[in-house]
């Protein structure tokens, strides 16, 4: 008979109530954020701010939204990350497509140091940039930002990309070359179509990257802000109904892909999404 | 001649790559060659100087931005490698309710990181809902001004970056977990091992490669966090990256700036090897 020791009565004990309480830390900012948006003011701006609400109004998301303010900010964001992902895509799915058919030893190498190029500070990457750009106009462009998003999304979209391609068996672009097609098509029209889903995944995570980059946009703006710029704008300014509002407009697409993409948030793609 | 067969055997696979390593040489290694030119160079005459460093290191921002990084790291990383640990082990049991609970620690994954900064504002404000907390339980009775800096700001930041970023360790720590195969936990079952004993000297040691990960992509990334910092504790409490910031933004000097971030690369660097070094001769021994 095994020997039941203390650490096992503990773990046993303890790990329904340590489950709960931690569900409970994970969920409370983010409903805070909510009802703080939702709120009416007196509710929140007292000592002791109510935590449940009972009273609910739609005036700061009318505020925001009637405002104008929100559009030019969004419609930035929006644009960049569209174009971000794009370009990231053409550019690291190919070239991911040979790191993932080199021998073993060199595509160790060649994953290694792209994900070392994440130990470099993007305040020490975005400062020479931006005092290039400021000589090129690129400041506040989307060419510019959308420049800047690729240093991040590049190696990221070609590190996830590398474990699709891996997966794909060899045996099937061999096959089709055995047959008398090139390279180039077997691989448009054998190994692409396999790879979509993943190559698809791949795509809304840098879309959400770029949605949310904060640092390079901060440096290369001066007067076009992003979404997440505005939101700090208003942090600034103190003013908290307006940035709990603009938070929760960032959040929610966000929030809606993190839930349907949930099973393929696995280490393999964590190693590389780490970056919120 | 060798080399020319190779480029005109592979010409396809080489013009597929080629995009990708040009764009990390100019976009990433170009400008970190830059930051540090920089950070060597006089403002005027442009020739080589340590001024720029000497000028940083005596400034009190500096030190304190210095100290800040190291200690928010250590801090960050104790906080959430043990709740990253806890709940992957929870998470590995089977009871009613786990996949509720996997997917409720999911959720600051689909917060960005300034909003996660932006909420931490309402919870550790001078009238935030911790302090409320804190007065109905009588822990305190004058609310905390949580960043006014110090220890105290550090561990909000701390918190705030564990509530962000503990998600990852624990899906990296579960994976490791689920890779360990059941026959060995038989085995020491069967050698009647308590679970203490199993814990230290099965789970652990067969776990250390996803720790290994899971701690230096987290240490890299809070020896650079930037956004939480500037959200929540502001200019009072100053990280090397909010400072480099600070140089560059608000003293228009590109070259102090380029000299803090020379450094935080410094640190990272020394951080990996030497950990990787000490993770490598344990492993021999």
């Amino acid at each position: 008979m095994r020997k039941i020791d203390i650490s096992e009565k503990i773990s046993n004990a303890a790990y329904i109530p340590i489950a709960i309480i931690a569900a409970i830390f994970m969920i409370i900012p983010v409903y805070i954020l909510f009802i703080t948006s939702f709120a009416v003011p007196s509710d929140i701006l007292k000592p002791h701010p109510d935590f449940f609400i009972t009273r609910f109004t739609l005036d700061h998301w009318k505020d925001v939204f009637l405002s104008g303010n929100i559009w030019p900010p969004f419609k930035k964001s929006f644009v960049v990350a569209t174009m971000t992902t794009i370009i990231a895509i053409i550019i690291a799915a190919p070239a991911a497509y040979v790191i993932a058919r080199m021998p073993s030893k060199v595509k160790y190498a060649v994953v290694l140091s792209l994900f070392f190029t994440r130990m470099f500070p993007d305040v020490g990457i975005a400062l020479p940039i931006a005092v290039q750009f400021i000589k090129l106009n690129l400041m506040d462009t989307y060419l510019g930002l959308v420049m800047a998003h690729l240093i991040v999304n590049l190696p990221f979209a070609a590190w996830i990309l590398v474990g699709t391609f891996e997966t794909i068996p060899k045996d099937l672009e061999e096959a089709a070359l055995v047959d008398g097609t090139s390279k180039l098509t077997a691989l448009m029209r054998i190994i692409m179509p396999i790879a979509l889903p993943g190559i698809a995944v791949t795509a809304i995570f840098v879309w959400l990257n770029s949605w949310n980059e904060f640092t390079y946009a901060l440096y290369l703006t001066i007067s076009d802000r992003t979404l997440p710029l505005q939101t700090y704008y208003y942090v600034q300014r103190g003013g908290i109904f307006d940035s709990a509002t603009y938070a929760a407009i960032l959040t929610i697409p966000v929030m809606l892909v993190t839930f349907f993409l949930q099973k393929y948030m696995k280490s393999g793609y964590l190693a590389g999404a780490v970056k919120g | 001649m060798a080399y020319v067969n190779f480029v005109k055997k592979y010409k396809l696979e080489i013009a597929m790559v080629l995009p990708l390593l040009l764009y990390i040489l100019g976009f990433t290694v170009y400008p970190i060659i830059q930051t540090i030119t920089l950070s060597f160079q006089d403002q005027y005459t442009k020739a080589f100087t340590l001024a720029n460093y000497k000028e940083i290191i005596g400034k009190t921002e500096f030190k304190n931005a210095f100290f800040n990084t190291i200690a928010l790291t250590f801090i960050s990383l104790t906080l959430e490698m043990t709740a990253g640990l806890v709940i992957a082990l929870i998470l590995k049991r089977n009871f009613k309710g786990k996949g509720l609970l996997r997917s409720l620690m999911l959720v600051p994954m689909g917060v960005p990181t300034l909003v996660s900064g932006v909420a931490m504002t309402y919870i550790f404000g001078l009238y935030g809902y911790f302090n409320a907390l804190l007065q109905k339980l009588h822990i305190i009775e004058m609310p905390i001004d949580w960043a006014s800096g110090g220890l105290k700001t550090l561990l909000m930041v701390s918190v705030a970056d564990m509530w962000k970023v503990t998600p990852i360790v624990i899906l990296l720590l579960l994976a490791g977990l689920e890779s360990i195969p059941d026959e060995v936990y038989e085995a020491s079952n069967i050698d009647g091992a308590t679970a203490w004993q199993t814990f230290k000297y099965v789970t652990l040691p067969l776990l250390k490669p996803s720790i290994t990960m899971a701690l230096i992509l987290r240490a890299i990334d809070a020896f650079r966090i930037f956004e939480l910092v500037l959200v929540l504790a502001g200019r009072a409490t100053p990280v090397i990256s909010t400072f480099a910031y600070d140089e560059y933004n608000n003293y228009a000097n590109a070259y102090t700036s380029a000299a803090a971030s020379t450094i935080l690369l410094l640190i990272i660097t020394v951080f990996i090897v030497g950990y990787l070094k000490i993770a490598g001769t344990k492993e021999e021994q």
